[in-house]
């Protein structure tokens, strides 16, 4: 409990407009309560107004034309009181005043009476005294009724006034006509009437209104909860079933109930459901037999090629003892067993990638050495085709984590392609960092290629112009794999190539993984300096 | 024949469930020098062991029976005779699961005549002799005894094969150095190229299992991150 109240007071009031609307967008069933209670809280209001406003003027309007015809009749037995009374001094007179003020108490059953002498008449000695019931002093009778009561005779005048009560002031209406006593002159005759009870009663009944009213608004507010929850339930269901099917759960499925819309709708996603998890265990399964067989295929054989190649080294060791045709057959075997032996070493990899059984063994590596290694080990064999390879390295000495066999196979790749495709021309090697990427860029100045070439450079085994003849051995896997390589870095691998004037291949890869490389520290196409180089 | 025939002339255990691969890999070695016995499965294998005493396991990982991996493991649960796997699969787990059950090497097929032979002499090479002199070294809280070929730890023995042994020697001989992965496969498995450098990670595991007091807080092989390995120091 004391948690609750601690929780009341740290609560944060200034998010409080923030939180409800925030539940107001997110929750169709409190939009719909809401809704509900306010509309109906309108219409109760306005049909209560209008009864109770109907109710207390019907209720003073009865009492009115009741107090009105019982004053009306008071008067008339006052009158005929006054009238055959036979009065010859002050005593008579107020006895005929007294018996009139009972027959007017009996007639109206009211004993809220005033008696006042009309003014403007001579003074009269029998006349007698004005009087007042306690009830209707203090300005009750105010000067606009008696004036009007004055200039209407023998006509009934009546006001509602307040009527200071025992408790408190009480609503009412004062009756006032013109009377004669013969021989005497013109009295103004008061009669008040109590309307209390018929104030109580309106308010009885106003009361009535107010708790039918707010039951009633409880009772729809309940409703529209009960029946939107009939509605939001299974929509909730089937939402929160497509986003676990959205995420992969593909076993996931809304529970049909009934015949209504929301049955047909739950059966509908669920034959959806149906259908996409055929078709995509068919896919996967096409997919996983395929990555499988090639997978198979290579590992199968290895073997037979593993004692192929053994005999054939063997056979091509002892060759000098051999005749020439065997000779050179013998070469052409072991030649050739080293082809397809590389050729099944590459297919292995890409079907690796394509199982996405790729697995990389990171270590800190820095590139600069990485590619110094590479660029020597080719170096005499780039020599030897006159095309010297050069490394500029301003940066780049970091260590940047990547599976250092994977990008060491990038670099042979890019390099040996330089060289093969060289024409005898220098290639250039340039090594650069930035604060996220570490970037390897391999320029040759050769025959170079065309765009629509260069978008098909890392498609396997794609061969280019018939011209590019292969010289130094290569699967056609090559530059496929390299590409896997940096994609599995989340590098990349760019390039930029012309016809005759060499291509530049530009790898860039994170620093960091899972750091985006950003901006790569070498500019793909070549610079006008570099140009003139 | 291009090779030079060993001295004394070893004996290598072939285990190939390919009675043809088998066959062609003992021919080949024959032709080196070697002394050959083939098995053409797991129980066969461990039985053969036994009888002839090999100096070097050639050990195919798919075999029927019983498996290349666990006759590997069974091998140095006796003998530290140096064990080099041939597999079909260059995939990572495979490989690396061999080596931590022991294996010193391993061969991918198809593999060249000249690579196969290289890697058995390169096994069977006798300690380089830098490392055999006549000399005691002490790392941390043992000590290495290179003419007892013997590794201690107060007084107690601590068994390791001769790679790891080797392995061991290499670093601690040259105390202030931090040795690279490329160099230690250099100068203790004897590759005069790139090989694979977990090679060297998973026999540095299994050296630290055997000498460290914590292998997750090892003392005596440390890791110079992004380097290699060192020698005790701090």
């Amino acid at each position: 409990m004391s948690a609750f109240w601690t929780r009341l007071r740290t609560f944060d009031y200034a998010n409080l407009p923030r939180l409800a609307w925030h539940a107001w967008r997110r929750s169709l069933q409190l939009r719909t309560v809401v809704i509900s209670v306010v509309m109906s809280l309108i219409a109760i209001i306005s049909v209560g107004t209008y009864l109770s406003w109907s109710i207390s003027q019907d209720l003073f309007d009865s009492r009115l034309k009741q107090s009105l015809s019982d004053s009306a009749r008071a008067q008339v037995v006052a009158q005929q009181i006054f009238d055959s009374a036979d009065v010859v001094d002050r005593a008579d007179v107020q006895s005929v005043v007294n018996q009139a003020t009972v027959a007017i108490r009996d007639a109206s059953s009211s004993s809220w009476l005033a008696l006042y002498r009309a003014p403007g008449q001579d003074a009269n000695p029998l006349s007698p005294q004005d009087f007042t019931s306690p009830e209707l002093t203090g300005g009750v009778i105010t000067p606009d009724l008696r004036a009007s009561v004055l200039a209407g005779v023998g006509r009934q005048h009546w006001q509602s006034v307040d009527i200071a009560g025992p408790t408190g002031n009480q609503p009412g209406i004062i009756v006032g006509s013109l009377t004669t006593i013969p021989g005497v002159g013109d009295y103004e005759l008061y009669i008040g009437f109590d309307l209390s009870p018929a104030a109580s009663t309106l308010a009885y009944i106003q009361q009535v209104l107010w708790i039918a009213g707010t039951g009633l608004l409880v009772l729809i507010g309940g409703i529209a909860w009960f029946v939107s929850r009939l509605v939001v339930v299974p929509i909730r269901a089937a939402a929160a079933t497509s986003r676990e099917f959205a995420a992969g759960g593909f076993d996931e499925r809304i529970p049909v109930q009934g015949e209504d819309v929301m049955a047909t709708l739950a059966q509908s996603f669920n034959d959806m459901a149906d259908s996409l998890q055929a078709q995509l265990r068919e896919l996967s399964a096409i997919s996983d037999v395929r990555e499988r067989f090639v997978s198979d295929v290579s590992h199968e054989l290895r073997t037979p090629l593993a004692t192929m190649r053994l005999a054939a080294d063997v056979v091509f060791d002892n060759r000098d003892r051999l005749d020439a045709p065997s000779r050179r057959s013998v070469e052409l075997l072991h030649k050739q067993i080293g082809r397809f032996e590389e050729l099944l070493t590459d297919l292995l990899e890409i079907s690796r990638y394509d199982a996405k059984t790729a697995t990389l063994m990171r270590e800190p590596t820095n590139l600069v050495a990485l590619t110094e290694e590479v660029v020597a080990s080719i170096q005499s064999l780039a020599e030897g085709r006159g095309s010297p390879i050069e490394i500029h390295s301003p940066g780049g000495h970091c260590e940047a984590e990547v599976d250092p066999r994977r990008i060491r196979r990038i670099i042979v790749n890019l390099v040996g392609n330089a060289v093969e495709h060289g024409e005898a021309k220098p290639i250039r090697v340039e090594i650069d960092s930035t604060a996220t990427a570490v970037s390897v860029l391999v320029e040759d100045s050769g025959v170079g290629m065309g765009q629509d070439e260069v978008t098909h450079i890392f498609e396997r085994f794609w061969r280019g112009d018939p011209s590019r003849q292969r010289t130094l051995g290569g699967t056609g896997l090559g530059l496929a794999i390299a590409w896997e390589d940096a994609r599995v870095h989340d590098g990349a691998i760019d390039v930029w190539a012309e016809a005759g004037r060499g291509a530049r291949f530009r790898l860039t890869l994170p620093r960091t993984p899972g750091v985006p490389f950003g901006e790569s520290p070498l500019a793909l196409e070549p610079t006008s300096r570099e140009a003139q180089l | 024949m291009a090779q030079s025939v060993t001295p004394s002339s070893s004996h290598v255990l072939i285990v190939d469930d390919d009675s043809n691969l088998a066959e062609m890999m003992g021919i080949a070695l024959t032709q080196a020098g070697f002394e050959i016995t083939v098995c053409g499965d797991g129980p066969s294998a461990l039985e053969a062991f036994g009888s002839v005493n090999p100096d070097l396991v050639l050990l195919d990982v798919m075999l029927p029976g019983i498996d290349g991996i666990e006759v590997c493991r069974r091998i140095r649960e006796v003998s530290g005779t140096p064990i080099v796997m041939i597999t079909a699969k260059n995939d990572d787990a495979d490989v690396v699961t061999g080596l931590e059950m022991g294996a010193d090497d391993y061969i991918v097929k198809p593999c060249a005549t000249n690579i196969l032979i290289a890697r058995v002499r390169a096994r069977l090479r006798p300690t380089p002799a830098s490392l055999m002199a006549d000399a005691t070294y002490t790392v941390e809280d043992i000590v290495i005894d290179t003419l007892a070929h013997r590794v201690t730890r107060g007084g107690s023995d601590i068994n390791l094969t001769p790679l790891e042994f080797t392995l061991l020697v290499t670093l601690a001989s040259q105390p202030h150095r931090v040795l690279s992965r490329e160099e230690l496969l250099e100068q203790v498995w004897g590759y005069q190229y790139k090989a694979d450098t977990r090679l060297v990670n998973v026999h540095v595991q299994r050296l630290r299992s055997k000498v460290e007091h914590d292998a997750d807080d090892p003392r005596i092989v440390r890791t110079v991150r992004g380097v290699g390995y060192r020698a005790g120091g701090d």
